[in-house]
């Protein structure tokens, strides 16, 4: 394989309500360009999908809540370095789109200062009528577009509706926040480009330094 | 699908209708809808905190995330346990935190308030006061108990097994400053090899030949001479051992002793110093020159939230700011404070500090018995980076440096051992640096006394470093030794401070004083010799019924500046739990292709040495030939050295 350029690791952590469709979204963003539908192994520490925006070869490690939310328990090491968030809730619940202003409002005090965040209304799917048509099925849609606008332009967020039932708009969510992320940030704090500044990377370390001092008694 | 949620609010939201007053999102009637403007959230920063666990049932209830319990709970939860974790205080890490400044202050008033069993006497200083001492609390990770890791230890395999430390930076950590005869001596550094720290050019002829002979009885000699010469002295001073065996010097015994192997006490015994040596020397060389790391953001405090992180991975379920009020042991009920009721099936572990009213008196009693030691912490984030003691200055992040018993103007008996870290570490801001000190000395004034005066050598020794003293001192460096680039602005190592009259003060942000209590022996003997007699973990505690053993009391965390011994007692109350150790986080990750994968460096695609990553870390240079199998001198079961599962570990 090769690749136009390094690929550039962008920590981006999930954010929301129980149920609103976090995990399902990023599974279905990580299998889409896998060749099989592989089942994500449990136990990974955190999910990762390259993602080729122009030139630019971006990598997310991408950090699941692992339910620690649940009861407001997230750890400060979630938080720490990430780049990037994704705060979901969904459309057919109010409760939810609250609870994501709570999370924004989380990650402007946890969270470095220029995190890119995305808000995303999920479960689009739902408000879909069934004849593929544009319209909307009655009723079921609880927070507007507008709504949705509105947080995010106030907080100076990205804004998509997604479904990740049907994968609509899931990608653009992930390229919307590559385009966003600067170059330098993600290259400074990308984990490959550290080596040289006393950070020991565990699982790649031995490859350059393990063969001369291996024979070294 | 389109019900009211004001109708159901239980159901579907994950804080009740009691709780609060419904926002108008939720009493928008569904049918009719219409853009609404969100109320706004005051009082709803947290709304999750208040709701009451809604398990029925669990295997393990671990109370405390600290250090052990963490491991506890992701080795517990990996091998089918189902666990619940809560912690006291609303932060995770317990004794072992890593804390900001603003929560280590109220950390100090609880300690002082006798909310924390084993912490007494906590003092904090911040000079001015934060109106002028400008800080931000956040800036800072502040470990309650700071630790370094060896690269042959049980802890960095485990870690690289479960994948834990993929969570986490490590940072090398190579420098080691000796005080002696008011001065202070570095002899290892980023660029020392194995051998030149037995080669020191400034050496004779004929202690270096006594060094190499003792490097090589550690590091080669055959096992079976190493362990009949060690077993002729095997309680007796180190000191004894290495003067008439070796015929080294003072000046190398220190170095030998204190910095190469921490030792705290003179006394410390032939036996257990060989194993604290061998442990340094056998750790160079597995991911470079240094023998050791340091974890970034904070040590026990941040590898305590990955493993929490993992445990909840493999389904355990979290909860802060919980405490557990009573347990009927017949029915096997827990009670916790926010109200929930929860049927415990195995266990509950529970951590010194989070000890629940009811059992206050049983504690007491099992621990009655037991010896327990201080340690007496004092804790200073200065305004300095500290670069001189770091070498390189461009990288290293940390340093060690230890006062040897005696060597301080208070005459101390036992050694005190400090972690310097820097802002490039993450624990503070760049430009700054934190001085964690600490000594097992058991006169707790006399402990303070000593933690005092090494912070005064100190503080001396950085600003007789400062420019415009430099001209003094220079002639004093052996510019060429180390091999590397002298450092002009750099550290005068090897100058005497006896005639240095500083004129200021190191400006500092914040000084924390503590004493803490554990029942854990300095020479950790009791962890890997446990047993109902000497541990606290190995104590069946009565709870009324018979039979009935379902309580397990942890230990407080030790005076090791190491992991050392971490894992063991871990491993311990996994096999009280499950019956067996066997299992312990045996666990078969499948994606090893994957992470290989993903690792390959897209410019070095010929990159596929997943033999020689194996080999770096349990190779830890030559472990396999050299191991000093702690069992075999003496028959003992000091295995607190041994690679964790070396057969099981791939990457």
């Amino acid at each position: 394989m090769s690749y136009p350029t390094p690929a550039t690791s962008v920590k981006l952590v999930l954010l929301g309500e129980a149920a609103v469709g976090k995990s399902s979204l990023v599974l279905r963003f990580v299998s889409n360009d896998f060749q099989e539908n592989k089942e994500p192994t449990i136990g990974a520490a955190f999910l990762t999908q390259k993602c080729t925006i122009g030139e630019r070869t971006i990598k997310y490690e991408i950090w699941d809540t692992a339910g620690q939310e649940r009861f407001a328990s997230l750890a400060p090491m979630y938080y720490r370095n990430a780049q990037a968030a994704i705060v979901v809730y969904d459309i057919t619940k109010p409760a939810s789109f609250i609870k994501a202003r709570h999370w924004v409002k989380e990650l402007h005090e946890q969270a470095a200062k220029d995190i890119t965040i995305a808000l995303v209304g999920n479960k689009y799917d739902l408000v879909q009528d069934d004849d593929e048509g544009q319209g909307e099925r009655e009723g079921v849609r609880k927070v507007s577009v507008e709504e949705g606008q509105n947080l995010a332009a106030e907080e100076g967020l990205l804004f998509y509706e997604t479904s990740a039932k049907t994968s609509y708009n899931v990608n653009d969510v992930f390229i919307g926040i590559g385009n966003k992320i600067p170059e330098a940030a993600s290259l400074a704090s990308s984990p490959e480009q550290n080596n040289n500044e006393g950070r020991i990377d565990l699982s790649t370390n031995a490859s350059s330094n393990g063969n001369r001092n291996l024979c070294s008694c | 699908m389109a019900t009211p949620i004001s109708s159901t609010p239980t159901a579907t939201s994950s804080f009740s209708k009691r709780e609060r007053r419904q926002s108008m999102a939720e009493r928008r009637p569904s049918t009719s809808y219409t853009p609404a403007v969100i109320p706004h959230l005051a009082g709803l920063e947290t709304p999750q905190e208040m709701s009451p666990l809604k398990l029925e049932e669990c295997d393990v209830v671990i109370i405390g995330t600290g250090l052990s319990q963490s491991i506890l709970a992701a080795a517990l939860a990996w091998q089918g346990t189902q666990v619940l974790h809560i912690d006291n205080n609303h932060y995770y890490g317990d004794s072992s935190s890593c804390l900001t400044i603003d929560q280590l202050k109220k950390w100090c008033v609880d300690v002082n308030q006798g909310k924390f069993n084993h912490f007494k006497d906590a003092q904090i200083y911040i000079p001015g006061g934060k109106r002028s001492n400008k800080y931000t609390s956040r800036d800072y990770g502040i470990d309650l108990t700071p630790k370094i890791m060896f690269c042959q230890s049980d802890l960095l395999s485990l870690l690289i097994q479960s994948r834990v430390y993929r969570y986490l930076e490590f940072q090398s950590l190579a420098n080691f400053h000796v005080f002696e005869n008011d001065d202070f001596k570095q002899k290892i550094t980023n660029s020392t090899s194995k051998h030149d720290i037995f080669t020191d050019k400034t050496l004779s002829l004929i202690t270096k030949r006594n060094l190499m002979k003792f490097l090589k009885f550690i590091l080669i000699e055959e096992e079976h001479v190493r362990r009949a010469l060690v077993k002729q002295y095997s309680n007796r001073p180190i000191h004894e051992f290495l003067t008439q065996e070796f015929k080294l010097e003072e000046s190398q015994i220190n170095e030998l002793v204190y910095s190469i192997g921490l030792c705290n006490k003179q006394e410390t015994t032939t036996k257990e110093a060989v194993i604290r040596i061998r442990r340094f020397l056998s750790s160079f060389d597995c991911y470079g020159k240094f023998p050791c790391m340091t974890s970034k953001f904070g040590g026990p405090g941040e590898i305590s939230q990955g493993f929490c992180r993992s445990a909840a991975v493999a389904g355990t379920t979290y909860k802060l700011s919980t405490t557990m009020t009573d347990f009927d042991p017949v029915s096997k009920t827990a009670h916790f404070s926010d109200g929930s009721n929860i049927k415990v099936n195995e266990k509950i572990i529970i951590s010194p500090t989070q000890i629940p009213k009811f059992l206050v008196p049983s504690y007491q009693k099992l621990t009655e018995s037991l010896p327990s030691y201080y340690i007496t912490r004092l804790i200073t984030v200065v305004k300095r980076d500290c670069k001189e003691w770091m070498d390189p200055p461009q990288s290293a992040s940390a340093a060690i440096v230890v006062f040897p018993p005696h060597s301080l103007p208070t005459d101390n008996e036992s050694a005190v051992q400090v972690i310097i870290q820097n802002g490039d570490s993450g624990v503070c801001p760049e430009g700054q640096s934190i001085w964690y000190s600490h000594t097992c000395e058991q006169d707790l004034a006399r402990a303070k006394r000593d933690l005092e005066c090494a912070f005064e050598k100190m503080e001396m020794a950085l600003l007789r470093g400062t420019p415009g003293t430099i001209p003094d001192v220079l002639d004093d460096i052996d510019l060429f030794s180390a091999g590397t680039t002298p450092m002009a602005d750099s550290f005068k190592l090897g100058s005497s401070l006896a005639n240095f009259m500083p004129k200021e003060k190191v400006e500092i942000v914040c000084k924390v004083g503590y004493v803490q209590q554990t029942y854990i022996n300095p020479d950790l003997s009791n962890v890997f010799k446990a047993n109902p007699n000497n541990s606290i973990t190995c104590k069946k505690v009565p709870t009324g019924v018979d039979d009935e053993d379902m309580i397990i009391f942890g230990n407080m965390p030790s005076s090791e500046l190491s992991y050392d011994g971490i894992i063991t007692n871990v491993k311990q109350i996994y096999a009280r739990v499950t019956g067996t150790d066997d299992d312990f986080f045996d666990v078969d990750f499948e994606d090893d292709d994957e992470e290989m994968q993903d690792h390959q460096q897209p410019q070095q695609p010929q990159v596929n040495q997943s033999g020689q990553v194996l080999g770096g870390i349990v190779g830890g240079g030559r472990m396999d030939e050299d191991a000093i199998d702690e069992d075999v001198i003496e028959d003992d079961s000091d295995d607190d050295h041994k690679p964790f599962g070396v057969d099981q570990m791939e990457l």
